[in-house]
C-alpha cells in the first residue's frame, strides 16, 4: 500500500462513488418547512388551557408541539419503522404525519396515537388535544 | 424571497433570529440538499437521514437567537446534522446496512466505467467503518469540505483531522481491499 491511500489505484472507486449524484427525495423541503411552520405556530407564545383535575395546565402552542414530535419520534423508533414528518397544531387538533416503511402495517399508525395520547398526558399531567395520525408516505428502507 | 441576488446566510439567519420567517425558509431551501446528502451517507438510511434533517432543522431554528456568528452558517448546519446523524447512529437498535438502492445514490455519467455494485460495495465499507472514521470522511472526500470546514464541523484541530482522515482512508481501502482488485472493472 502506499503511504497515501489516496494513490492506490482502488481509490478511484472512492472517487466514483463520491461523485454520484444523491438525490433529495421529493417534497423533502417542503416537509421541513411544514414541521418549521407547525413549531412556530399561529401562537407560539399564547398557552393553551388543558384542562386537569381540580384546575388547569397551561402549555404554549409551541410546547406541545416539540413535546409531541419528540414523543412521537422516539414511539415510533420503538416501533420501528415509523418516522415523523411533522407536528402542527390545527384548531384544537394535534395533526402527526408520518411516513412508514414499506411492509410496516399501516395499522401501528393507530397504535402510535394511542401511545402519544399516554405518553402526552403523563408528560403533561392532563389530557392532550385530540391526536390525528396521518400516513402521508411510505419509505423503501 | 428572491433569490436572484442571494442574500447572504449570515444575513439570513439575522433576519431569522428577528422573527423574519421567510428568510428561515430561505435558509431551508438553500442547505435542505446538502444537509440530508451528508445525513443520508452517515446513517445510510433514506428515512434516517430525514429524521435527522428534519430534526436538525428543528434544532437550528430554536438555536438562532443563540448563533454567534464564530463560525460560517454552513458549519454550523453541518455541525447540527454531523451530530443528529451520529446520535441516529448510536440509537439504532440493529444495524442498518447501507444499500445503494436504499441510499437513493444514482448512476453518474462515469457509469461506464465503474459498475454500480463496485459503487455499493464502497458505500457499504464505508458503512462499515466506525462513525468517528466515517464522519470525517464522508465530509472531505464525498462533500469536498476542506481540511479546515471539516475540522471545524467536528471541533478537532486540523493536525488531529488529518491523522484520523488518513487511519480513515486505510481502514475503508482494507475493507475494499477483499472487493477489489487494482484494475478491475
Amino acid at each position: 500500500m502506499s503511504e497515501d491511500p489516496r494513490d492506490d489505484p482502488r481509490w478511484e472507486q472512492v472517487r466514483a462513488a463520491a461523485s454520484r449524484p444523491v438525490p433529495t427525495p421529493p417534497g423533502l423541503v417542503e416537509r421541513v418547512l411544514r414541521s418549521v411552520n407547525g413549531v412556530r405556530g399561529k401562537h407560539p407564545i399564547a398557552p393553551l388551557d388543558l384542562p386537569s383535575a381540580g384546575g388547569k395546565t397551561q402549555v404554549s402552542e409551541r410546547a406541545l408541539v416539540l413535546m409531541t414530535r419528540k414523543l412521537a419520534a422516539e414511539i415510533g423508533r420503538d416501533l420501528g419503522g415509523v418516522h415523523v414528518s411533522a407536528v402542527a397544531l390545527e384548531g384544537e387538533v394535534v395533526q402527526v404525519l408520518v411516513t412508514i416503511r414499506f411492509g410496516v402495517e399501516a395499522a401501528l399508525a393507530d397504535v402510535l396515537r394511542r401511545r402519544l395520547g399516554a405518553a402526552l398526558t403523563g408528560q403533561l399531567g392532563s389530557a392532550p388535544p385530540a391526536i390525528n395520525v396521518h400516513v402521508v408516505d411510505v419509505h423503501p428502507d | 424571497m428572491n433569490e436572484a441576488v442571494p442574500v447572504p446566510d449570515e444575513e439570513l439567519v439575522a433576519r431569522a433570529a428577528a422573527g423574519d420567517h421567510g428568510a428561515f425558509d430561505t435558509l431551508v431551501r438553500r442547505h435542505t440538499a446538502r444537509m440530508y446528502r451528508v445525513a443520508l451517507r452517515i446513517t445510510g438510511s433514506a428515512s434516517e437521514a430525514e429524521d435527522v434533517v428534519q430534526e436538525a432543522w428543528l434544532s437550528a431554528w430554536r438555536a438562532l437567537p443563540r448563533f454567534r456568528y464564530e463560525s460560517a452558517v454552513s458549519t454550523w448546519l453541518y455541525r447540527v446534522t454531523t451530530n443528529g446523524a451520529l446520535g441516529q447512529v448510536r440509537r439504532r437498535k440493529p444495524t442498518v446496512p447501507l444499500d445503494e438502492g436504499d441510499a437513493g445514490v444514482v448512476p453518474g455519467p462515469e457509469g461506464q466505467v465503474v459498475s454500480a455494485e463496485q459503487v455499493g460495495a464502497v458505500l457499504r465499507a464505508i458503512a462499515e467503518l466506525d462513525v468517528g472514521q466515517r464522519i470525517p470522511l464522508i465530509l472531505r472526500e464525498f462533500e469536498g469540505m476542506t481540511y479546515d470546514e471539516v475540522a471545524e464541523v467536528l471541533e478537532v484541530s486540523v493536525p488531529a483531522l488529518r491523522a484520523r482522515l488518513h487511519r480513515a482512508r486505510v481502514a475503508l481501502l482494507a475493507k475494499l481491499g477483499d472487493n477489489f482488485r487494482p484494475g478491475e472493472r
